[in-house]
């Protein structure tokens, strides 16, 4: 082997090595925190308002579908009934959809992202139970902590499978220690996995400001704090691809509310019982190329 | 004459044959076959990320073999299995087969194996790309093409003298044989692909699948058109038309399962969880395909043991003689 080809041997080794040891510490590295590089003029002082309202669910719902759990015994003692929860309709109202204001702006002509909107030091918990998440759907703010505890007598793991943020696989076996993690960058929404189940999926909201909410099973949700302004409010709910979106203009007042409903389903689009309000009719986007 | 003829025959084999050897072989081939199927079983039930650790599952040699973890510990406790199998299978060769291009791919097969280990411990670390996977399912049947080529080559068929056949048409069988091989390896590429460019509750990407769809038809005429050549062209000769009529029937099997296994895979999406049918014909039809390709290598391989057409074929036999 001549002294050549011997450099070239070498190097070419080297950087299958170096290759090999950033792909596997790829998702090792730190993330830059976009809410920390904003132009923030630093935090909101004044009036607020709120965004409250109702989702709805127009026609039939799709029925939730039994899920087997033979493949584990420790899923089927801790919950036998176990069905998806995709979409959970009471009376005709949409539990688990995730609304968030989008954009907008704060009377007086500043972006909702031109303040500073300071970080909740408690964690928000995700909790696996009966082989289960919960909850289902959830709203953090960047860098907020998550705390994921597994309260099942069988392994798991947790899988996240963002676009932006790092993706992330964590094994978790009972009786382990609660996990604590945090997202640098906002992402709506961000798909959670247990690979050793599959059928346990949640999904997580992460935005730079507080301003989010999950409705409940009667529909209902209220989003607190708000700056008064006009503001682009987005209902996400899961299926599909990515999950579907619709978008409502409201209009905050200073120590008042602004209403926006939204319908999914098959029904009419969304509706507002408050006229004063700056309404658009609803878009329903099939996210297929979010 | 005739009793000189015997004479050589009987050294040859006693030179070159071990029944133990080809016993051996064909264990690692079928060894490997089951491991195409568990590993084909782990990407159906989506269970590639059960465990976030590699080479322990959990930290552990033996986790709770429960969920999908059953399937992905499994997949790794038989890779294990057939990699130990593939190191005594090199050192076997070494010692009993004087043939130095046996020892060589024996060798090979070794290398393709760790590789294979290190590309599955990779596609788990870095969380299933799909470059990485698709590598590793495609790998998976290059060594399995290695092994089967092993078991091939070691056997009593291979080694015994066996007369040429003239070949009078204008297409040589052995390069029609070729093509559809190639073609199936290219098909096998990807079906891997499209297989990981999608989870079961994903839709599979429209132009993956027509690529697919495209190279079942242009295998089922490679193929289909050198397995009946074979059968037209050499009625009499076993050695020729056994393994072209299994890969034949073989053929007919692996396209009803594509479209079966599409079928089941359309509805999978709105599925609660990976579902059978879907994960069975899926994983069928992943086996059957390796069955397939198997079962060409070894028509291949023998319309160039007893079709010569090169002069470099006719020395390879030369000396082996």
């Amino acid at each position: 082997m001549n002294k050549q080809t011997k450099v070239w041997l070498v190097l070419s080794i080297a950087l299958s090595l170096l290759a090999l040891g950033s792909a596997c510490g790829g998702s090792k590295q730190p993330v830059t925190n976009e809410a920390n590089t904003s132009s923030a003029s630093g935090p909101y002082s004044g009036p607020t308002g709120t965004v409250a309202g109702v989702v709805s669910y127009e026609g039939t719902p799709p029925a939730a579908k039994k899920i087997d759990t033979t493949a584990d015994a420790a899923c089927g003692k801790a919950n036998p009934n176990l069905m998806t929860d995709d979409t959970v309709v009471t009376d005709g109202k949409l539990a688990n959809t995730f609304v968030y204001i989008k954009d907008g702006t704060v009377d007086g002509g500043k972006k909702l992202t031109d303040y500073t909107w300071s970080t909740p030091a408690t964690a928000v918990q995700l909790d696996q139970k009966g082989c289960h998440y919960s909850p289902h759907v959830f709203g953090v703010q960047t860098n907020q902590k998550i705390s994921i505890t597994n309260s099942d007598q069988t392994q798991h793991n947790i899988h996240w499978i963002p676009k932006t943020n790092p993706e992330w696989n964590q094994s978790q076996p009972n009786g382990a220690p609660a996990i604590e993690k945090t997202f640098a960058r906002p992402e709506v929404l961000i798909p959670v996995k247990c690979n050793q189940h599959p059928w346990m999926k949640a999904y997580i909201g992460v935005m730079r400001t507080p301003f989010f909410a999950v409705s409940g099973t009667n529909g209902a949700y209220e989003i607190k704090g708000v700056p008064p302004g006009k503001y682009t409010v987005v209902a996400w709910r899961e299926g599909g691809t990515n999950g579907t979106e619709k978008t409502f203009e409201v209009t905050v007042p200073a120590n008042g509310a602004g209403k926006a409903d939204f319908s999914f389903g098959t029904g009419p689009a969304t509706t507002s019982t408050k006229p004063s309000l700056t309404m658009m009719p609803a878009i329903e986007l099939p996210m297929m190329h979010k | 004459m005739l009793i000189i003829a015997i004479g050589n025959r009987h050294l040859r084999f006693k030179f070159l044959m071990s029944k133990g050897l080809n016993r051996f072989a064909i264990l690692v081939a079928s060894a490997t076959f089951f491991l195409i199927i568990a590993g084909a079983l782990v990407t159906s039930n989506d269970a590639g990320l059960a465990t976030s650790d590699w080479p322990l599952s959990n930290g552990q040699f033996l986790p709770p073999m429960v969920g999908n973890m059953f399937y992905e510990h499994g997949h790794r406790m038989i890779a294990t299995t057939v990699g130990l199998l593939t190191i005594g299978l090199a050192i076997y060769i070494r010692f009993k087969d004087k043939r130095f291009w046996v020892w060589r791919l024996g060798f090979f097969a070794l290398f393709a194996v760790v590789i294979q280990g290190i590309l599955g411990g990779l596609t788990v670390k870095m969380m299933l790309p799909l470059g990485v996977s698709a590598a590793h399912a495609t790998l998976a049947q290059l060594f399995f093409c290695t092994t089967v080529s092993l078991a091939v080559f070691t056997s009593k068929s291979w080694i015994e003298a066996r007369p040429f056949r003239e070949e009078h048409a204008n297409t040589p069988l052995r390069h029609m044989c070729t093509i559809a091989l190639v073609m199936i390896f290219v098909q096998l590429v990807l079906g891997a692909t499209l297989r990981h460019s999608a989870k079961w509750d994903q839709h599979l990407p429209a132009q993956l699948l027509v690529a697919h769809i495209v190279g079942a038809f242009a295998v089922a005429v490679a193929l289909g058109g050198a397995t009946l050549s074979v059968l037209r062209r050499h009625a009499g000769e076993k050695f020729l038309t056994r393994p072209a009529t299994i890969a034949l029937v073989l053929l007919v099997v692996q396209l009803s399962l594509g479209v079966a296994a599409y079928l089941t895979r359309l509805g999978s999406p709105d599925d609660p969880q990976p579902l059978h049918p879907m994960i069975g014909i899926t994983v069928a039809h992943v086996a059957c395909g390796a069955l397939v390709f198997a079962t060409t290598i070894v028509l291949t391989l023998r319309t160039y043991r007893v079709l010569p057409a090169t002069e470099a074929a006719m020395a390879m036999a030369g000396q082996e003689s």
